[in-house]
């Protein structure tokens, strides 16, 4: 089961907005690419993004590609429907990637909510949510 | 120099609670605050300071300003204004600006007050009408995850997974407060208790949360009115002294989205008690009677973590059962039913229960109190209040 898209709903899609410093992760996205923002200087890895590193106050941050993959840190399930663009039940997880440690939300794609527990391992797979939107979803984890 | 015992609340007024108020949010914050005036026993011209919340700008609708509410009341002018912001993290902030312009002498009588109408109004949180435009969103609504409920419950998964917490536990809380509404005749639920039964027959809205988890959808307004003690003497009723009042952010908040830092939960109440009874001079043993900001029953033990009642993971074997947290117990808590039961008015209807507790008032009044607390929203910058006989 995935999550299900009711297009009759598709104005009630969010389109995400981004302030000067997160545009890096949401031009990467529309690449079908999940970036993620660290410090040049001293390393840190920042998500969401921030215009400096909180770390080190640095503002010579790059982006960087991730592998994607990470384990479900927490996560919710709906049942009630609230925004009808999502058909429920759906799936909403807190993951936190492997290689970065910094958390991301997220649905996932083709896993029933009685499979998931805290520390599953998934990846990340880019679905076209709207014809503009391509956004990183997640599955089961397939191999190594 | 320090806030405690500089300030006093002396009038609460209420709105009736219900789900349908036929009437606006200004209409509903005129007629709390004229309430809390007859109840204080202040001609309503007096007011030269009022502090309000909202949910921080993201609903301009559903704001009744102190402009609107001044001008209903003929009050001449306002020497302080303020808004506190994030929703019901605010309720208690509102009492510390008062206590702080009170104390600093640049006003005499401050109105703090809330008016909502998620029930029947134009905004209802978590809906496609209500979504704010910020970019901090960016991280959560394209992905469905719209709702208040959703978020708390977030991290409440990850909370029931470090401690053990079970949905018994949850139900435990949810008839405890139930209880105390049952015999509180503002309460929505007045007169109709749940059992265990009800609470686990109850739709699952967002797994981990029934909807016996989750709070009232209503209309309603409260309002309180701060002053100092020497003006408390003229006035009618029994002050309640503000002790202590605190409000704390933590590392990395964000709005109902701190899903970030390093452990996800509630720190910013952690920080917020810290200051909380440093000022009051007190620890959690000392608190005869709180109201914890019940918005979901998981926030309650959580709270308790947090502010140190129980140590860290200890929360739902103190509520297991509901014998310590009855009004009976070591720790009384949401004596006129709380969010979940007697109505959602961000917390400021919670603030007017620890003043009853204060006057001894209360539809389930505790004997002999001499520390009332109450709390603030979770999951967002948050505030807390202490409040004694002086």
């Amino acid at each position: 089961m995935a999550l299900e898209l009711n297009e009759k709903y598709l104005g009630y899609f969010y389109t995400p907005l981004a302030e000067n410093f997160e545009e890096g992760f949401w031009k990467a996205v529309k690449q079908r690419k999940l970036v993620f923002q660290r410090c040049k200087d001293c390393g840190q890895w920042l998500h969401p993004p921030r215009p400096l590193c909180h770390k080190c106050r640095s503002d010579d941050l790059e982006w960087v590609e991730s592998s994607g993959k990470g384990k479900i840190y927490s996560y919710v399930v709906y049942t009630r429907t609230v925004n009808p663009l999502y058909t429920v039940p759906f799936e909403v997880v807190l993951v936190e990637m492997d290689d970065e440690k910094v958390r991301i939300l997220s649905n996932m794609k083709d896993t029933d909510p009685d499979e998931l527990y805290i520390g599953m391992p998934v990846e990340v797979e880019f679905v076209d949510v709207t014809d503009q939107w391509p956004l990183p979803w997640f599955r089961k984890a397939t191999g190594t | 120099m320090t806030l405690k015992n500089k300030s006093c609340i002396v009038g609460i007024g209420s709105t009736e609670f219900t789900r349908n108020s036929g009437r606006s949010e200004i209409q509903m914050a005129v007629e709390a605050a004229l309430a809390a005036c007859e109840d204080a026993g202040l001609a309503p011209e007096k007011i030269d300071g009022m502090v309000h919340f909202g949910t921080s700008g993201q609903a301009v609708m559903e704001i009744a300003t102190e402009t609107d509410v001044a001008r209903c009341l003929n009050i001449p002018n306002l020497h302080y204004f303020a808004e506190a912001p994030w929703g019901g993290g605010a309720c208690c902030a509102t009492v510390m600006h008062a206590a702080m312009a009170v104390a600093a002498g640049v006003a005499k009588y401050v109105l703090c007050y809330r008016a909502l109408k998620p029930a029947s109004g134009q905004v209802r949180y978590g809906r496609p009408s209500s979504m704010p435009l910020d970019s901090h969103w960016s991280y959560s609504l394209p992905f469905g995850f719209a709702s208040p409920t959703s978020w708390v419950a977030m991290f409440t998964t990850r909370w029931m997974h470090e401690t053990g917490a079970t949905h018994d536990d949850l139900a435990d809380l949810a008839m405890v407060c139930r209880d105390n509404a049952v015999v509180n005749p503002r309460a929505i639920f007045y007169g109709r208790p749940i059992t265990r039964e009800d609470y686990y027959k109850s739709p699952m809205l967002c797994y981990p949360f029934r909807m016996h988890d989750t709070c009232l959808e209503n209309d309603g307004a409260t309002a309180v009115i701060v002053t100092t003690p020497e003006r408390a003497r003229d006035l009618k009723q029994k002050p309640a002294y503000i002790s202590g009042v605190a409000m704390a952010t933590a590392d990395d908040s964000y709005c109902m989205m701190s899903f970030y830092r390093e452990k996800i939960g509630i720190p910013e109440t952690a920080w917020m008690g810290k200051d909380l009874f440093r000022m009051a001079e007190m620890t959690p043993e000392d608190v005869d009677v709180c109201q914890f900001y019940d918005a979901f029953t998981s926030l309650v033990p959580m709270q308790m973590e947090a502010l140190g009642f129980v140590e860290e993971g200890g929360g739902a074997a103190f509520v297991r059962g509901g014998d310590r947290i009855r009004p009976s117990g070591e720790l009384p808590i949401n004596t006129s039913g709380g969010m979940l039961s007697e109505a959602y008015i961000h917390g400021m209807n919670l603030i007017a229960e620890a003043v009853r507790q204060i006057r001894g008032t209360s539809s389930t009044q505790i004997p002999d109190v001499e520390v009332s607390m109450s709390t603030g929203g979770l999951g967002v910058p948050t505030s807390g209040l202490i409040l004694t006989q002086g």
